[in-house]
């Protein structure tokens, strides 16, 4: 094999990976959200977005931050609608996500900075601005 | 293969990999970094005004939130 042959080979092994990891991509992005709190490795942040729990490989950082990413284009769109500020927003949904979406044994983080476990059923506690 | 064409693949290649990285890119990073700030002074009564608007959104994104 010729070095030209070589750099073809290698830019279709490229390609390859580029398109497997996006179906990938594709395929878990149904609950990509829930899967990730599941692993205990990543939980959700009072400010309305996922935050990693400890130290993160690249692979789950990337996950994090594409999914918070759309997040924060949600609440940019809303804000706009609404007339209120994207933090408002994000804020809001944090509540929304503190008391419906952290399942037993997911982590949650509040203004304090500290990351909690919830435990059993134990209702999660919601940054003081909820009401 | 003659080296024209060879060379004519590997632009294409180049080319192809070139346009799905940027697809990827524009999915993938942010306009700017997200900053965490976890201190937001945040009004109550704008959190409810929102609270019927975020049970939709977080209903309809299931895979986001």
């Amino acid at each position: 094999m010729n070095r030209q042959m070589k750099l073809i080979l290698a830019a279709g092994i490229g390609l390859a990976a580029v398109v497997g990891g996006t179906s990938v991509a594709f395929a878990m992005y149904q609950d990509a959200s829930a899967q990730l709190r599941a692993t205990g490795k990543v939980g959700e942040q009072a400010d309305g977005y996922l935050g990693v729990v400890g130290s993160a490989d690249a692979t789950l950082r990337a996950q994090v931050d594409g999914i918070n990413i759309k997040r924060r284009a949600y609440y940019t769109d809303l804000a706009g609608k609404r007339g209120a500020k994207i933090e408002e927003v994000a804020a809001a949904t944090a509540c929304e996500i503190f008391s419906s979406r952290v399942g037993s044994g997911q982590y949650y983080r509040l203004a304090d900075g500290v990351w909690r476990q919830r435990e059993g059923n134990a209702p999660v506690p919601r940054p003081s601005y909820c009401g | 293969m003659t080296f024209a064409i060879l060379t004519r693949l590997r632009f294409g290649l180049a080319a192809a990999a070139i346009a799905m990285l940027s697809g990827c890119v524009q999915v993938a990073a942010p306009d700017k970094p997200i900053e965490i700030n976890l201190n937001i002074n945040i009004r109550q009564e704008v959190v409810v005004r929102l609270q019927e608007d975020v049970r939709d959104l977080i209903k309809k994104n299931p895979g986001v939130f």
